[in-house]
């Protein structure tokens, strides 16, 4: 019997999962596959918190301010590198535009645009969906007070890649930029630019380093040798792409962190339906226990608590049939709400089918829309499942995943 | 079948998000890999269209499902690519490989034959095996290459008659399929496996299996896989008719008999999915039925443990560390850092050999590390070749989980 099975390996589900292993619990955390983080930017996203909680339903509405700093300091405390500030900080993305985000490692935070200065953007030779030209056209509409030039850089261990005219992965540079031999090649690289830019006529000019792909947070030292040094000028790092570089190492830290607290991974396994005890008149029922479809066989997990965190549309927990608006939720086949319309006709408003999920009551216990009553005693859902919200539009991604996972095991 | 199994089935499922070969073990050391996502799904269309491609490049995929347990979208695209090796190696066309790799494919999908042999007087094929310009010819006939660990035969692991018959008692009598590796080279882990079974008061019957067939699978014999498994599936038949479990130590094997079996055309493929159990799932589920006899001794000492890539694709967690968890005095630590490289037989290919090690460096790193830290003094893990892969690269004695458990209940010291 496990504590808290955790049904769903993306944000919110790491986050419930580590939290209620911190705390001494039994966790069992399933997942199918690696969840969405891979889609992950490095950046969360809160939105406006106080504005957001005016909206009637809307998830924050669920938590009190306390909770969500509470989860925004566990962030920090899993990963120190995360600063927070009271107010948005900004951050380049890979294509040199400036996004704002509310919390975001101490590498990406980009200098004070009054200032002036020179950013060069290395180039690593062959890194793939990267255009230096549009990026550094971006970068010097951004920071009109800023010089912006442009160095191309090789590594030898990729060599034989750039022989035969394939492009590099962010995630494989990543995997480079991470190794001694990474860190020997930018520590030569970022000597050259000081060399160029600073024995020259302008001693005193700022200069700042741009390298994409390049993630310094999420080092495990009881796993890697340490080998991340300190380089002569600021290296900044710009926000992911699909597949992410920064998704993929923290995808794995976290795994790492739970895994050492105690807990237990399940991957490979995708959770299909559940037991419950037969419910007597007019009250909530309890799960007792849900069942997983391993290889070749069914298994029984059961749990005093079930925390579902299995996505929306896109992380796979709410499936769209062919037939037409034929949806359901995957596992507990819980009510969900639907707007009537699911889409409007301009692409990048707020499109409905984003409110699509499950409602809750203040415990974040499924509700059945038209009853108002609880529908599931045990069971708690989080991050994207939950209905009426929309991270698109509201930036509140990163927001509601973590407050959600983190409120959620408090309650286990 | 729901809607994502339909839309799976149908490799429209694909969202070409390239997360597989992010994380596929081979394309990170590899650029003439094109990945599974390329491999698999991609390359399925032009397949559809009966344009077949280069069996070398197939065979590139060293099948330790990777890039299956990633896929958010559930594709299974380690069974695509292995339906097309299969496809193949039927057509031998002008796509095939060279007799050469032909030969070694034969040879290393024969592990059980080579099994046989080696154990006949297994100290001189041990040392034949040491001699350097054996390995050297090796490599330069075969391609097997000259610095792969090739494993040490030891005393084999005896069958097992059936005494009790079925029918009498069936709850308390499993069967055990030790594999191959357990059964030549690693006779001990099998014995000590039995005594432990009949420790919680199980007989245990051990039929003259044959080799699961995943290797021969790997090695492209398609054909003779399928007659293994057919072949094994007629001695489970009476017992799997019985409901009596059968038990697998090896992971792959494992995988091979919940995977691979139950889509043979016989009548006992429907039966051993579910009732093929890795041991330490096995024993979880006594234990969770109050079975499991918790009078274990206090054993002081510390491992770190490597999940092979094999128990993850079985979707049943870690149980083995869920039991050793029981035990007093017992320290694990889950590295979990990745797949060790040699894959089955892939790491004993001669090109293919140094990938295998770039593979398994961050595993070998996080097992360096560990043990310097003072974290743990040595390596457990479920999988004999990971086993082999683990003491190569890193030089830290490993042994199979069921050794712990096993001094734990006084059997061995």
């Amino acid at each position: 019997m496990w504590d808290a099975v955790v049904v769903g390996g993306g944000l919110a589900g790491w986050i419930a999962g580590i939290r209620a292993a911190q705390r001494g619990k039994k966790v069992l955390l399933v997942t199918e596959g690696v969840g969405t983080l891979f889609y992950f930017s490095g950046i969360f996203d809160y939105g406006d918190i106080e504005g957001l909680r005016h909206l009637p339903k809307h998830p924050y509405t669920l938590f009190n301010s306390e909770a969500i700093a509470q989860g925004q300091h566990f962030v920090q405390e899993i990963c120190p590198e995360y600063i927070i500030n009271e107010t948005p900080q900004s951050a380049f993305t890979v294509l040199g535009t400036v996004r704002q985000g509310d919390l975001m490692p101490r590498n990406m935070i980009l200098p004070d645009r009054q200032e002036q200065g020179r950013f060069v953007l290395l180039v690593p030779e062959g890194l793939k969906d990267f255009f230096p030209e549009v990026v550094i056209a971006n970068m010097a509409r951004e920071f009109p007070g800023w010089q912006v030039s442009a160095k191309r850089m090789r590594v030898d261990a990729l060599a034989e890649w750039v022989k035969l005219g394939k492009s590099v992965s962010s995630i494989d540079y990543s995997a480079i930029w991470r190794s001694e031999e990474g860190q020997r090649v930018l520590a030569h690289e970022i000597e050259e630019i000081k060399r160029q830019y600073q024995v020259g006529n302008k001693p005193q000019e700022k200069i700042v380093v741009v390298l994409p792909s390049l993630v310094k947070e999420y080092v495990d030292f009881s796993r890697t040798k340490p080998c991340i040094e300190e380089f002569s000028l600021p290296v900044l790092e710009m926000s992911s792409f699909v597949p992410s570089p920064h998704g993929r190492y923290f995808a794995e830290y976290l795994k790492h962190r739970f895994t050492d607290l105690g807990g237990e991974l399940m991957i490979g396994a995708r959770a299909v339906s559940l037991n419950q005890e037969s419910p007597s008149e007019n009250k909530a029922r309890t799960c007792q226990e849900v069942i997983v479809n391993s290889k070749g066989k069914s298994l029984c997990l059961k749990g005093k608590k079930f925390i579902l965190a299995t996505g929306g549309l896109l992380g796979g927990g709410i499936k769209v049939g062919m037939a037409r608006k034929s949806i359901h939720e995957g596992v507990f086949d819980l009510p969900l709400f639907v707007p009537k319309e699911w889409s409007e006709p301009q692409f990048f408003a707020s499109q409905p089918f984003a409110q699509i999920g499950v409602e809750t009551d203040e415990l974040m216990r499924p509700l059945d829309p038209a009853r108002g009553e609880v529908v599931w005693d045990n069971v708690h859902v989080v991050g994207r499942m939950l209905a009426h919200w929309d991270p698109w539009t509201q930036r509140c991604g990163g927001g509601v995943s973590v407050t959600s996972g983190y409120v959620a095991a408090e309650l286990v | 079948m729901d809607s994502r199994d339909e839309l799976a089935a149908r490799l429209d499922a694909c969202q070409k998000c390239n997360m597989c070969t992010a994380q596929c073990p081979v394309a990170k050391v590899n650029p003439r890999f094109i990945g599974p996502k390329g491999l698999g799904p991609d390359m399925e269309r032009f397949r559809r269209g009966q344009i077949n491609l280069d069996e070398t490049m197939l065979d590139d995929c060293s099948n330790c499902k990777t890039c299956e347990l990633t896929c958010p979208s559930g594709v299974k695209i380690t069974e695509m690519i292995l339906g097309a090796r299969r496809a193949a190696s039927k057509a031998r066309h002008k796509n095939t490989m060279g007799l050469r790799l032909g030969l070694r494919g034969y040879i290393l999908g024969r592990n059980e034959y080579l099994g046989k042999l080696g154990v006949i007087w297994p100290t001189l094929t041990n040392q034949v095996l040491k001699i350097k310009l054996v390995r050297l010819a090796l490599d330069k006939t075969l391609s097997i290459s000259k610095n792969g660990p090739l494993p040490a035969y030891g005393k084999p692991l005896k069958i097992q008659p059936d005494k009790v018959g079925i029918g009498t008692n069936t709850n308390k009598q499993v069967v055990y399929f030790p594999g191959c590796y357990t059964r030549f080279n690693e006779g001990d882990t099998g014995r000590i496996l039995i005594r432990l079974l009949e420790h919680l008061g199980y007989k245990t019957t051990v039929p003259d299996f044959h080799c699961c067939g995943l290797p021969l699978e790997a090695n492209g014999q398609f054909g003779k896989a399928d007659k293994n498994g057919r072949y094994n599936l007629e001695l489970m038949r009476p017992y799997l008719e019985a409901g009596i479990p059968v038990i697998t130590s090896c992971t792959s094997c494992g995988l091979t008999l919940k995977e691979d079996y139950p889509k043979l055309e016989t009548s006992s493929a429907q039966l051993i999915g579910a009732q093929a159990y890795d041991l330490f799932e096995f024993l979880w589920q006594l234990h969770e039925k109050g079975e499991l006899p918790l009078d274990f001794q206090e054993v002081r000492a510390s491992y770190g443990y490597h999940p092979p890539c094999h128990l993850k694709a079985q979707g049943i967690g870690t149980p083995a560390l869920r039991i050793l968890g029981l035990i007093p005095g017992v320290k694990i630590r889950n590295l979990d850092a990745g797949c060790c490289g040699l894959s089955g037989s892939y790491g004993f290919k001669a090109e293919k050999y140094k990938k295998a090690m770039k593979i398994g460096s961050s595993l070998f790193e996080a097992i360096n590390v560990g043990s310097q830290h003072g974290d743990f003094q040595s390596m457990t893990t479920e999988c004999g070749v990971c086993k082999v892969q683990i003491v190569h690269g890193t030089g830290i004695p490993t042994e199979h989980p069921v050794h712990i458990l096993a001094k734990a209940y006084r059997l061995i010291d």
